[in-house]
């Protein structure tokens, strides 16, 4: 079982929708997925997903099993199940809540892959969380505020883990260079100032259609699965499960 | 970690104007072509230790909660002490002097490379901290203010092209000399336009001004030599042309021949800047011995109007209101020099 956490540091970078579609990708290829919304505060995953039931991770940390807690997310091959709280519930979630949380995720045999949605910031329990995870999935955009957002995502979990080292994925790209050029761009200042060199997984290039998927609160996946911005995302979840991306994929010419 | 992007004529500026600014730690990050020349460098430096945020839960306790009563009073307090001048912050309204940052105001502002990079290289040579007098006393080598003087002008021909404004700075300047106890006549040379002569009329009547139309150079002659005698300001209206288009330019210059009356350009500055530089020069040529911007209150970019009042001839006025009597200012280096950095000094 992994436990793949999904960060930013900086809010409205892609983040839910990212974990939403990965999770989708991941079942499809086959493995059992839990998707955690880990942003206490204002949990937004069901509302992407367009569902009414979020599971209760309220009664999660409060010692109810996983498996009673959960709530089942479509049906068949792509299905998973989803672990939220409702937007606003659990604003002020203490140290030892986030830490029996944390426990719960990593005793969830039942699955093959957890993905915590984190929540925006750099604040303590978020951090707490990304520490728990096995690989941590950091999303930086074209901003420049994402950008030094991101480098300090990367410097705090390094002093929280000392060695653990965030992937990127860079999200609302409009092309190539520019995606290469941002991930380069935190590339180089974690090897300047934190001699950390992160691996940069992909580019999900900017796509109206994530706009009109989340508009619709349905999964992108599911909604435009031929659309360039699903394509990248079923690249990025088939790297990370193992296979490397078909040549297809990768752009041959 | 401090994130900083710079604009720079070459590599070797940009690596000089980083180090200058952000220290010997600081790393190129990112570099790339800048549009329209010149290279764009981002560079980090991390010198900060910095500490986790309390989770928001520990937050929300010591927090004071914000009420809208609060907000309000905070706000009435800041507005007087403002008023007063009594101390609160005190903003701060000078900027100093940056090459770097002047560059990326001017690239703001959409000035063509060449007179950004001459305007800073003249700033630079002013030796002025402060950048808006730097600048400035750059501005004021490249132009010249030269007003309108509604007591005395005998006769003006507004000439530009189509919707440049012609005959709304025409009943600006009629609207100024009544004021200034003149008797006006408005003249209409452009009776092919549909409903020129009409809008004219109107203008007129409002104005208490006379109004007459001229077919041609000889008629407009006449016209002239019978109003100036009785002292009245003769303010001619033409039909716009493309001035760089030989054609059009032959058309009219007939009437530019006319002796004692005065061509006065009009160019909008919602023009692209290297147009209405164009523009301009060739108005010169055809003998336009001031210049009138128009459109100032539709311009979020001032690059076409310091490109107009940089391109040779003097700048007499600009407009910045749709209104007839929302008259015609006389905007000097160092108006234009805050405009151009206006952005800059909020920022701040």
């Amino acid at each position: 079982m992994t436990i793949t956490a999904i960060g930013s540091g900086k809010g409205g970078t892609g983040k839910t929708l990212i974990a939403v579609s990965l999770a989708h990708a991941f079942a499809h290829m086959g493995e059992r997925v839990l998707l955690c919304d880990a942003d206490f505060g204002l949990a937004n995953a069901g509302v992407h997903l367009g569902v009414a039931e979020t599971g209760d991770l309220k009664g999660v940390i409060d010692g109810k099993p996983l498996k009673d807690a959960v709530s089942r997310i479509g049906s068949g091959r792509t299905g998973f199940d989803l672990l939220a709280a409702p937007s606003g519930s659990l604003a002020s979630l203490g140290e030892a809540a986030v830490t029996r949380l944390c426990t719960a995720l990593s005793q969830a045999n039942a699955y093959d892959r957890v993905l915590v949605d984190l929540g925006a910031g750099v604040d303590g329990n978020v951090m707490s969380v990304a520490a728990h995870a096995d690989e941590v999935l950091l999303i930086v955009t074209p901003d420049p505020a994402s950008l030094t957002d991101a480098y300090a995502f990367v410097k705090l979990l390094l002093r929280r883990t000392t060695t653990r080292v965030p992937q990127v994925l860079v999200n609302m790209a409009t092309n190539q260079t520019e995606g290469r050029r941002i991930a380069d761009a935190l590339v180089s200042s974690a090897q300047a100032f934190l001699r950390a060199a992160p691996e940069c997984l992909g580019f999900i290039p900017y796509d109206p259609r994530v706009t009109e998927a989340v508009r619709r609160q349905s999964p992108l996946l599911t909604l435009f699965p031929q659309t360039p911005a699903a394509i990248a995302l079923e690249g990025v979840a088939r790297k990370m499960h193992g296979h490397s991306a078909p040549l297809a994929a990768a752009g041959l010419r | 970690m401090q994130l900083r992007t710079f604009l720079a004529k070459d590599m070797r500026e940009a690596l000089a104007t980083v180090r200058a600014d952000m220290g010997p730690e600081a790393v190129i990050i990112a570099s790339e072509k800048a549009k329209g020349g010149g290279v764009m460098v981002r560079a980090a430096v991390d010198k900060t230790e910095m500490e986790e945020k309390p989770a928001a839960a520990a937050m929300l306790h010591t927090a004071e909660p914000i009420l809208a009563a609060d907000f309000d009073t905070g706000y009435r307090d800041g507005l007087l002490r403002r008023l007063r001048g009594t101390g609160g912050v005190e903003k701060k309204n000078t900027l100093s002097f940056d090459r770097i940052e002047l560059l990326a105001a001017l690239g703001r502002h959409r000035l063509p490379d060449g007179l950004a990079h001459a305007l800073a290289e003249m700033a630079a040579k002013a030796q002025l901290s402060d950048m808006t007098l730097a600048l400035a006393s750059a501005l004021d080598k490249m132009m010249k203010p030269y007003p309108i003087d509604m007591a005395s002008a005998n006769a003006l021909l507004l000439v530009g092209p189509n919707g440049a404004g012609k005959t709304a700075v025409a009943a600006k300047i009629a609207a100024h000399a009544r004021l200034a106890g003149r008797r006006t006549t408005l003249v209409a040379a452009d009776s092919a336009g549909a409903g020129a002569v009409a809008r004219l009329k109107t203008f007129a009547e409002h104005l208490d001004s006379g109004m007459a139309t001229a077919e041609s150079a000889a008629e407009l002659n006449k016209l002239v030599s019978e109003c100036i005698p009785n002292r009245t300001f003769v303010i001619v209206d033409t039909a716009g042309f493309d001035p760089r288009d030989a054609k059009a330019r032959t058309a009219f210059t007939a009437l530019g021949q006319i002796g004692r009356v005065e061509a006065v350009g009009v160019v909008s500055a919602l023009n692209d800047a290297e147009e209405a530089a164009e523009i301009v020069e060739a108005l010169s040529t055809l003998g336009a011995k001031r210049l009138i911007v128009t459109g100032l209150d539709l311009a979020r970019r001032a690059g076409a109007l310091t490109a107009a009042a940089t391109a040779g001839i003097p700048l007499a006025h600009v407009t910045r209101s749709p209104f007839v009597a929302g008259g015609l200012e006389s905007p000097t280096s160092l108006t234009i020099a805050r405009l151009l950095l206006d952005e800059q000094r909020s920022a701040q």
